[in-house]
């Protein structure tokens, strides 16, 4: 039994059937100029990079990596990279040398997409990449050589025709999703083409989305939200939509909600906490009376934020709950349910959870413990590229261990407490304290670190760093700042530590694990509890 | 050394970007690595560059390079 190509659901099929004028995206720059794309735009663009990836000689479970900020190229990428039945992974613009590194060389990319202002991240580290062949870079004129390709040029002279298997069978591998764990290198969930249609009916189910509604996903595609909810449902659904090509910017965000009259919004709690310290009267100056519903997910949508927004955009806020290995939202606030404040909802259609004990047993209405989801749903992982112990370490029999712990009540709402290991969840971003503690422990100063996540009134979680400083050398601003520009640089902007601080020992177990529990307790005031094992 | 190639050192550090080049117009939207968490480093690089202080308020609103450099020039011509 085959199953649609992605690509081949999300654009070639809608032109098959006679809907390639269609308007399927709303582009609205940074500067709120606004481009309307049609299918058949999308569909000639893909042909296009299909065919200059082609020549190069990438062939199906080959990876590209595309590594250029959101945009309708970026679009077209993914697309055309999916018609040849290669391995799509999308990279965050803002992702460091070290960062960029381990998910290049993880997924072994043969390709890289990317534009000349962030071609140098690539360059330094194209040695340590021996898989690498090409860079195309979509905006020079001209190649630089044998290897870095002007992509410009490519496009220009390529055909916007390309044959492909529209369809494909189900556990063709598609896209990479990289997610960081508490220990170790980022891990790229591997998901499928198969996957499509629990999209599509997850989108369906949750969204609800009526022919004349339009909707807009704020989140970044790189972000596993961004791609299943910015890209693959609403393309294959056939759902009208806007993006916007641009950081978070209040003004921006309240006059493209009022003046483009977006019907159904799905964003962040970080976000929605950032807008609830603007100004009052901000939001007077527009009128979102063409808003139905809101839709938020990336960290819990705590009560006060979720009365603030109901009470200021006067509609209903959904929080709902999924993961990069899930492939699709899982547990959500839908209409026509009645919100609980804080709670993550139900499980939509086909999706069993369960909450288990330390030993795997479940656990009734009401108690703490281990969120876990019955294998079954086709959005699921395939698996941790390249890093099969990792996925093996996930499941117990057929059951799959979230990493979250929550509870449920006796109405069969979910709730979300905490994540059960170290990773920690900022602003929606997941970051291993073993990303940012390996990088801090490359400056020469520093001789011990250990990052834990405390919470945060903005951003859920705010990461805390804890370093040992070698011997004579002084704390100062100048050598702090050094910390947050290193960990920027080689990690990510997400994993500035926002707080430094000093400490004569980091506390360990006797096998050399972070006591982090530890440092939990003595930057909360509280007792540490049980020291037997600290060596 | 002008305030222009001074901050312009200060961004490359930052950033960790030779390439870039400031004008008054330049926005956090036309640099990759500018984002709401980078422009902190940004702040806190140009308060120790400079031997100045920017108020919370100011580093939310800088709209561009423009708006910065002003900032600047007014704080040093006060000290």
């Amino acid at each position: 039994m085959l199953n649609d190509n992605i690509t081949y659901g999300c654009c070639t099929k809608h032109v098959e059937n006679g809907d390639g004028d269609k308007l399927i995206l709303h582009w609205v720059d940074s500067d709120l100029s606004r481009t309307s794309y049609t299918y058949s735009y999308f569909e000639r663009e893909s042909n296009r990079v299909a065919q200059v990836l082609r020549a190069l000689g990438i062939n199906p479970g080959d990876t590209v990596s595309i590594f250029i900020p959101r945009s309708p190229m970026l679009i077209s990428c993914f697309f055309g990279i999916l018609k040849l039945q290669a391995i799509s992974s999308i990279l965050f613009g803002t992702l460091g040398e070290e960062g960029l590194l381990d998910r290049l060389s993880n997924s072994n990319a043969r390709v890289v997409i990317t534009r000349k202002s962030l071609l140098r991240k690539i360059v330094s580290i194209k040695e340590k990449l021996p898989a690498l062949e090409h860079i195309l870079v979509i905006d020079i004129d001209d190649d630089q050589n044998d290897v870095v390709l002007s992509m410009k040029h490519m496009l220009a002279n390529a055909e916007p025709f390309f044959d492909y298997p529209h369809h494909v069978a189900p556990e063709t591998p598609a896209f990479l999703q990289y997610t960081s764990g508490s220990t170790g290198k980022p891990k790229g969930a591997l998901h499928v083409h198969g996957a499509l249609p629990d999209m599509q009916n997850s989108f369906k189910e949750i969204m609800q989305l009526e022919a004349d509604d339009l909707y807009w996903c704020t989140a970044d595609p790189a972000w596993i939200t961004g791609l299943v909810y910015g890209i693959i449902a609403p393309f294959s659904t056939a759902a009208r939509q806007l993006q916007y090509n641009g950081t978070y910017n209040a003004d921006n965000w309240l006059r493209i909600l009022g003046e483009d009259r977006v019907t159904v919004w799905y964003t962040a709690p970080t976000a929605l906490r950032m807008l609830m310290q603007e100004d009052a009267e901000k939001f007077e100056q527009h009128d979102f009376s063409s808003l139905k519903r809101m839709y938020s997910v990336g960290e819990p949508l705590n009560p006060e934020i979720y009365f603030w927004g109901k009470k200021v955009f006067g509609v209903e806020i959904y929080d709902n709950w999924w993961q990069s290995e899930t492939g699709s939202m899982m547990i959500a606030n839908r209409p026509p349910m009645t919100v609980k404040p804080g709670s993550m909802g139900k499980p939509r259609s086909g999706v069993e959870p369960l909450i288990c004990s330390e030993e795997m047993e479940t656990l009734p209405p009401g108690k703490q413990g281990l969120l876990c989801l019955r294998k079954g749903w086709g959005s699921m992982f395939r698996n941790y590229f390249r890093n099969d112990a990792a996925y093996a370490d996930k499941f117990h029999r057929d059951i799959y261990t979230t990493g979250d712990l929550a509870y449920y009540d006796e109405d069969g709402y979910y709730w979300y407490v905490s994540r059960a290991d170290d990773v920690i969840n900022t602003a929606g971003h997941l970051v291993g304290p073993f990303e940012v503690e390996s990088a801090l422990l490359e400056i020469p100063e520093i001789v011990d670190v250990a990052v834990i996540g405390a919470d945060d009134p903005l951003i859920h979680k705010r990461i805390i760093a804890f370093i040992k400083l070698g011997n004579n050398v002084e704390w100062t601003k100048e050598l702090e700042l050094k910390c947050r520009i290193y960990v920027s640089n080689k990690v990510s902007t997400t994993a500035i530590p926002a707080e430094f601080h000093l400490i004569e020992r980091v506390p360990k177990n006797q096998s050399g694990k972070i006591l982090r529990r530890v440092l939990k307790a003595l930057y909360e005031g509280k007792d540490p509890g049980d020291l037997s094992t600290m060596e | 050394m002008e305030l222009k190639e001074r901050l312009t050192s200060v961004f490359h550090t930052v950033f960790d970007n030779d390439a870039i080049e400031l004008t008054p117009e330049l926005t956090a939207d036309d640099v990759d690595e500018w984002d709401s968490l980078s422009h902190i480093n940004l702040m806190i690089a140009i308060e120790l560059e400079f031997g100045i202080e920017f108020s919370q308020n100011e580093i939310q609103n800088f709209a561009n390079v423009g708006e910065l450099m002003a900032s600047i020039n007014e704080k040093l011509a006060a000290k």
